[in-house]
């Protein structure tokens, strides 16, 4: 439809001004709907990547691939639990292509066939339960795919970190951490609390001399 | 609201009626819509079969109840018997046969003696093959007998929400509800099982190399 063929350029113009045009007869509306807050699921997340894609889904029964939808792909990083999810929406309706997170263990894979695609295995949450899926997702450019593969092994690997992390606290290592981590955080905040005194004092010009005491004082006390 | 032998649901729910000659892509928008998928081969449907199909808009969730039903005549089975309570409809042609267009007017009569006064939308499928039929200058159906027209491709997804969100509006009597992301649950933990795993790759590294099932060259919208 993109050609310069000037039929198809008629083509194109034409439903532009039907879309426009309501030429349907006026019904009475059978329902009263009140507008409601939207809720995405998306907003203690952060887009890493977000990409142009159509995905496809292994039918084992028929041995061959099926489209599930055509629209954006992006992985999304919880802000507390640092989790990655990939998150696929069909465009106009919206609809969950794809949600599944991204574990340490998987992994991604070019597709045989196209360079433009490439497939990799999931425990996928689209539907509301968990069922098992290998998909396949197909980009516009070479260079999207590679930056949507580069994106998913570095994710699956940081995912790792954090899960050694994670068993390392069982060994009480992050324990010990946290529990410097506390002690340099106090200290902080009494360098902070000290920070605070200097500047009150300093804010009132009846008490120079004090100041200028408290002047003396410091170079002893950091020796 | 609820029709017989129709589970009801907490939200807004319709009947949606679609009709049109055999061939014109009824059953394949449908599932377009229900899995994603592009169903190439076709397989003439029996009578009806109804699909529900839930949106999310700015006002909540609604579902619409698809009766799909059987272009050909010989597998009509109850005909205009599966139009009672119909709420809104879909009558669907085939731009690249023009008979398909001709018939038009029989299958908005047949529907109108059974649903009166409801929201209807024309929709000419199959605008992504080149050597069209019927061109959209010559659609006029429409305008005569105050229904909604779209232009649409099943295969490309060429305008596939629109009849969905006119028919939405038009029973809600909001003209600007629109549609919004479907709530993305967080997913839960899954417990990795090696030897799963292992299978899973293997079945991986087979289907790989299967083909995709459409051409490499099609617009990503």
């Amino acid at each position: 439809m993109s050609s310069a063929d000037p039929e198809h350029r008629e083509e194109e113009e034409a439903p532009a001004v039907g879309d426009d045009e309501d030429t349907g007869a006026h019904v009475a509306p059978i329902v009263k709907l009140e507008e409601v807050a939207v809720t995405t699921g998306e907003e203690d997340e952060d887009a890493i990547l977000d990409l142009k894609s159509k995905l496809y889904r292994f039918d084992k029964d028929g041995n061959q691939w099926k489209e599930r939808g055509a629209g954006t792909v992006k992985f999304l990083k919880h802000k507390a639990t640092g989790k990655v999810r990939l998150l696929m929406r069909q465009s106009k309706t919206l609809k969950i292509c794809a949600n599944h997170l991204i574990l340490p263990t998987m992994s991604v894979q070019e597709h045989a066939g196209n360079e433009k695609s490439c497939v990799w295995h999931a425990r996928d949450f689209a539907d509301g339960e968990l069922k098992d899926e290998l998909f396949c997702i197909r980009f516009p450019s070479i260079e999207n795919c590679k930056s949507f593969m580069e994106t998913f092994q570095e994710v699956a690997e940081s995912q790792k970190a954090e899960d050694e992390k994670e068993s390392a606290d069982a060994a009480g290592l992050i324990e010990k951490l946290s529990v410097e981590e506390k002690a340099d955080a106090e200290k902080k905040d009494e360098e902070k609390s000290e920070d605070k005194t200097v500047e009150k004092e300093s804010a009132s010009g009846k008490e120079s001399k004090a100041v200028e005491d408290k002047k003396a004082e410091e170079p002893a006390s950091s020796a | 609201m609820a029709l017989p032998n129709q589970q009801t649901v907490d939200y807004p729910s319709f009947k949606l009626v679609i009709v049109g000659d055999g061939g014109t892509g009824k059953t394949t928008f449908v599932k377009r819509h229900l899995t994603g998928e592009f169903e190439k081969k076709y397989e003439p449907t029996i009578g009806v079969e109804v699909h529900p199909l839930d949106f999310f808009t700015n006002c909540g969730k609604i579902r619409f109840y698809c009766w799909d039903t059987a272009g050909q005549e010989k597998f009509g089975g109850l005909r205009d018997g599966y139009y009672i309570h119909g709420q809104c409809a879909i009558i669907m042609f085939d731009v690249t046969a023009r008979l398909t267009y001709k018939n038009v007017p029989t299958w908005h009569r047949d529907l109108c003696r059974v649903c009166e006064n409801i929201p209807i939308v024309l929709c000419g499928n199959k605008v992504d093959v080149k050597n069209r039929q019927v061109k959209a200058k010559q659609v006029t159906f429409h305008r005569k007998k105050n229904l909604q027209y779209y232009e649409i491709s099943a295969k490309s997804n060429y305008n596939f929400e629109k009849p969905f969100l006119y028919l939405a509006r038009k029973l809600a009597g909001d003209p600007n509800l629109h549609f919004v992301e479907s709530p993305a649950l967080a997913p839960p933990e899954v417990l990795i099982d090696l030897a799963a795993q292992q299978q899973h790759e293997a079945e991986l590294l087979a289907a790989a190399s299967q083909p995709l099932p459409d051409d490499d060259d099609e617009s990503f919208e």
